[in-house]
């Protein structure tokens, strides 16, 4: 019964929680925008958000493995923190505490048509995680254009442009950001009105590394293949253009688990930590077609 | 598809490994940086933390000989410089 009940407790929170994820986003702002002035420019975040930003708690983990880089030194503290976290959390945290994301999302409310990206471009934020975060800094320093501050849009948006405005409204002269940056931008805000998550799904590296622990990672997607009716409703639920009961982890999940309101339920949010079902609650909460049988052999 | 025991122990792997490594970052690792002041320059060990605060500004960069070499003298800039 205590295994049973452990089950129901993470599916009933997931299914309460799921109706107020842009809530839970919300209040992770307040954890990442820096309410409170304190500046913890020491220690990395495991989100993506600008450390530029006069409104940023902590450190980007992407600014800081960028920039140790440069500085060809191993950045130990980044690289524990997003192991620790990837293996407990997977992409959970780009669909329900990501701020960028969640900044996407608020913009996907606005109706405009939608395109589907092809299944290749979520391959893109490798070549990005690689080229941009890791060998441009290591072999050519933090000066090259294509350094990954110098044309990220989440520190274009948070940074430059205030930074634009402020210098603009006090008659300063404007700093502008490189032109790969502007371009980026530019793409960039064109893009989320039509694509969903466009940041997330072609270019982001934060999510690239989270999704490479989808698989492994403590929290999971679970396929339930005896509840499934074949009905595809989660192919239309899901926003990614991903066949979640084919590949419930799939690298390009953002797993914001809206597939988990399909109605057969053949999707949960499973852990490692639930223990397995025991003989006796799988007695108390027979299948309805197990009864059936039952029901049948007993005439 | 991976089975539950093997989810574990890769789970126990990987999370023992993130701690050891974010640990040893914060409290064992440290850096030389060089810094300029009047008459020359001095070399200071930095943590990885105060490091990771320098970087987030732009405070620190890899000069040609491959040294860590803070970029400002006096107060620390206050906003990374991309």
């Amino acid at each position: 019964m205590a295994a049973m009940v452990t089950k129901t407790k993470l599916t009933n929170l997931t299914s309460k929680l799921l109706g107020w994820r842009m809530w839970v986003q919300s209040a992770f702002l307040l954890v990442w925008l820096d309410p409170l002035g304190l500046r913890l420019h020491t220690v990395c975040s495991p989100v993506f958000h600008c450390y530029a930003c006069p409104l940023a708690t902590f450190a980007c983990p992407i600014g800081i493995l960028a920039q140790f880089s440069a500085l060809h030194i191993f950045p130990f503290m980044a690289v524990g923190l997003l192991i620790a976290v990837g293996a407990l959390f997977g992409s959970l945290i780009c669909g329900w505490v990501c701020p960028f994301g969640f900044l996407q999302d608020l913009v996907a409310k606005i109706p405009t048509p939608k395109f589907d990206l092809p299944k290749l471009a979520g391959y893109l934020r490798y070549v990005v995680l690689i080229g941009t975060v890791l060998a441009i800094p290591y072999f050519l320093g933090e000066g090259h254009p294509l350094f990954v501050c110098r044309v990220c849009p989440a520190g274009a948006l948070e940074v430059a442009v205030p930074n634009m405005i402020s210098q603009a409204t006090a008659g300063q002269q404007i700093a502008w950001p490189n032109a790969v940056k502007l371009t980026i931008l530019g793409l960039f805000l064109i893009a989320v009105f039509f694509i969903k998550r466009p940041w997330c799904r072609i270019l982001c590296p934060l999510g690239a590394i989270f999704s490479l622990f989808n698989r492994v990672s403590a929290f999971f997607l679970r396929f339930n293949a005896d509840k499934c009716t074949d009905c595809k409703q989660c192919h239309q639920l899901c926003e990614y253009g991903i066949e979640p009961e084919k590949s419930p982890n799939s690298l390009r999940c953002n797993r914001c688990l809206e597939c988990i309101r399909c109605d057969p339920g053949a999707l949960t949010l499973g852990s490692i930590f639930e223990k397995p079902q025991t003989q006796k609650s799988a007695f108390e909460n027979p299948k309805p077609s197990s009864v059936r049988n039952f029901c049948l052999l007993l005439s | 598809m991976l089975t539950k025991k093997t989810k574990i122990i890769i789970f126990c792997l990987l999370i023992s490994l993130g701690v050891i490594v974010l640990a040893y970052g914060a409290f064992f690792h440290s850096i030389k940086v060089t810094t300029n002041v009047e008459g020359g320059s001095v070399s200071i060990t930095k943590s990885e933390p105060a490091l990771v605060k320098e970087a987030s500004v732009g405070g620190v960069t890899r000069d040609k000989s491959g040294k860590v070499k803070q970029t400002y003298t006096g107060k620390a800039p206050e906003a990374c410089p991309t």
